[in-house]
């Protein structure tokens, strides 16, 4: 099942991990965003593969955002 | 209060495979920076003579008496690597920490008998004091291994006199003695003038055959009457001297145990010495823990090994507070006070060994578009609002009334700013908690997990919080200043800019200087500068810190000097509601 993977704040992709077709494992970080000088990592909750990752490195995200799709297993 | 504290709210999660897989570097480089400390404690360690060399003397050294002295498991060590004064001796000659002796929690410290066999150096009064003031913090006993030869004479002007100088210990020993508090004292070796005086300060004196103390010893005797300068007569009238007084150096055991009884025992072998020392540590007036006790001791649900993937080493790395003290307290288990309000501070009690606790620290994360309720701008945990300090002053006042040792976690980079900041009264605020932790009168330690930062390093309990704060431990992730370095490079040559600007002048020498000070503020803030110059009292590895916290909590709950029936807490009520 295809799941969204939201951003927790505002900020800017500091580093981006993932690329469509990667599998990622729970509690695996994705992305990094940077705002208000910390960097908050964002991690996937479940077992998947990336199906879209629909930002790059260096955009501006607004919170709630969706920065990829991840097909559950 | 069964109900309240046997079983508690469970917290914290087991860490997953993704998790595992992507902390492997920050696991990796934890460990590393720990083994680079490790290896600057054992070069403290190996200061002075060898250990061979000090046992065919027939003598112990000081870390081989602490060995065979100390419950094996309970050895908590602090100051090791405090040297203010920058000795070429790399230390300040004393070894302390806490540790159990037959069971019970004292303040333990000793001479290195290694090192100019035991002298007073320069930082070394400091050490002392610090030492004196945990004992008296905690009400614990404090035990001496007296082995010191008196000052190091070519630096003494560095720390005989003034005010916080080498004879200040001697009072602090008194006052220890004013309030209950023993000291015990196993003495080794040739202690004269300064070192008779450590002898002799102390309530019980245990004393080893050989050992001697005195007012002044062979130097001082043979050395007495200036004549105005030296010449050939004075040194052959200085080498006779010397030898008489070597063969039989004054303040013996035949005066001090047979003449003065100055000496309450005397022992034949070294380690009938610290045999004394244990046994009357057995006496020490200590409660048994069943007393204070809430619930049965539990190891926390999570390996303590979480940490190092929990705790990034990245200082601008945000992170899960609840996860790092999950791993920290007994059964993963708290209770929480006020989790809607101030959600940029923890707090909450929870257990340690199964005694009561109160934990506060700070959260990391993005706090919500509602946050702070006074500005239109965004939060972030590690600082510090309006809310979060209203709590932590709510919280500690009924710790101080409900009687509970408070362990602060620290990890912030300072207090909002700004207009904003200043209408909503931040500033009275903060100082309002200083004035609620001066009201408790309570054991604090302070656990800097990494950043301690403008005046937020003061106020949680901080080691300026000295008349409270037991000690304060760092990790290799710990980094103490009153700002960012950039920041401080910002702030001092801002206006320099614009006036080097304006006159057409080129900034690039400026901007050296601001990249030179962002550097230093770097290098001044690492843990090994923290520890050498006693802005923490040791850098703990991530996977011993528990062990200090049930060394504290023990220590607090020994022999304590106020209480609450755990029935009339409050807290525990105020948080169930």
């Amino acid at each position: 099942m295809a799941k969204e993977i939201a951003a927790p704040l505002a900020g800017r992709v500091f580093q981006l991990k993932i690329k469509a077709g990667d599998t990622v494992e729970a509690d695996e970080e994705i992305l990094v965003i940077e705002a208000m000088k910390m960097e908050t990592p964002v991690f996937v909750p479940w077992d998947g593969t990336i199906r879209d990752v629909m930002v790059k490195e260096g955009d501006q995200v607004a919170e709630d955002d969706i920065l990829a799709i991840i097909d559950e297993e | 209060m069964r109900p309240y504290f046997e079983e508690m709210t469970q917290f914290g999660c087991a860490l997953k495979k993704g998790r595992i897989k992507g902390t492997e570097e920050n696991f990796n480089s934890i460990k590393k920076i720990e083994k680079d400390v490790a290896d600057e404690v054992n070069r403290v360690k190996l200061a002075g003579f060898p250990e061979e060399k000090i046992n065919a003397r027939g003598q112990m050294t000081v870390w081989q008496r602490l060995e065979y002295l100390v419950d094996p498991g309970t050895w908590c060590p602090l100051h090791t690597l405090y040297n203010p004064m920058n000795n070429v001796e790399g230390t300040t000659n004393v070894i302390d920490g806490v540790g159990k002796i037959s069971g019970k929690w004292a303040v333990i410290i000793g001479f290195d008998n290694k090192v100019m066999a035991g002298a007073w150096l320069p930082g070394q009064s400091e050490n002392i004091l610090r030492v004196t003031d945990l004992s008296k913090r905690l009400n614990i006993p404090l035990v001496w291994l007296v082995n010191c030869s008196g000052a190091k004479l070519t630096e003494q002007e560095k720390f005989y006199a003034n005010r916080r100088g080498a004879g200040t210990p001697f009072f602090r020993h008194a006052e220890l003695e004013q309030l209950g508090i023993p000291v015990l004292a196993g003495i080794y070796g040739t202690n004269p003038a300064g070192g008779g005086y450590q002898s002799i300060s102390p309530t019980i004196l245990f004393a080893h055959k050989d050992c001697n103390i005195a007012v002044g010893g062979v130097g001082i005797v043979s050395g007495m009457a200036p004549k105005g300068e030296f010449n050939l007569e004075a040194a052959e009238e200085i080498i006779e001297k010397a030898k008489q007084f070597r063969a039989k150096p004054p303040g013996s055991v035949n005066i001090h145990h047979d003449e003065t009884g100055f000496f309450r025992y005397v022992f034949e072998d070294e380690t009938d010495v610290l045999d004394g020392l244990k046994d009357y540590m057995k006496d020490m007036p200590a409660y048994h823990p069943k007393f204070y006790r809430v619930a049965e001791p539990k190891e926390p649900r999570f390996s303590i090994d979480d940490l190092y993937r929990l705790i990034p080493l990245n200082p601008k790395r945000v992170y899960d507070f609840d996860e790092v003290l999950s791993r920290l307290v007994d059964s993963s288990e708290h209770m929480e006070f006020r989790p809607d309000y101030g959600p940029e501070v923890y707090a909450g009690l929870c257990k340690i060994d199964g005694f009561l606790v109160a934990c506060i620290g700070n959260r990391q994360e993005y706090l919500g578009r509602n946050y702070p309720e006074y500005a239109d701008y965004p939060a972030m945990g590690g600082k510090l609002y309006r809310q979060g300090l209203i709590k932590m002053n709510e919280f500690v006042t009924f710790c101080g009334r409900d009687r509970i040792p408070i362990v602060w976690l620290q990890d912030s980079s300072g207090l909002d700013v700004g207009d904003a900041a200043e209408k909503a009264e931040l500033l009275g605020l903060a100082q309002g908690l200083v004035y609620s932790i001066q009201q408790t009168d309570i054991p604090m330690m302070l656990l800097l997990l990494r950043k301690g930062t403008a005046s937020a390093h003061y106020l949680m309990g901080g080691p300026t919080a000295n008349r409270h704060n037991a000690f304060t431990l760092g990790t290799v992730a710990s980094e103490i200043y009153v700002m960012h370095g950039e920041t401080a490079a910002v702030a001092t040559y801002s206006r320099r800019l614009v006036k080097e600007k304006e006159a057409g002048r080129p900034l690039e020498p400026i901007i050296e200087k601001m990249n030179k000070l962002a550097k230093d503020y770097h290098e001044k803030s690492r843990p090994l500068f923290c520890a050498k110059n006693g802005l923490i009292d040791e850098i703990v590895p991530l996977c011993d810190l528990r062990k200090y916290l049930v060394a504290f909590t023990g220590a607090a709950y020994q022999n304590p000097k106020s209480i609450c029936p755990q029935h009339h807490m409050i807290l525990p009520r105020i948080i169930k509601g």
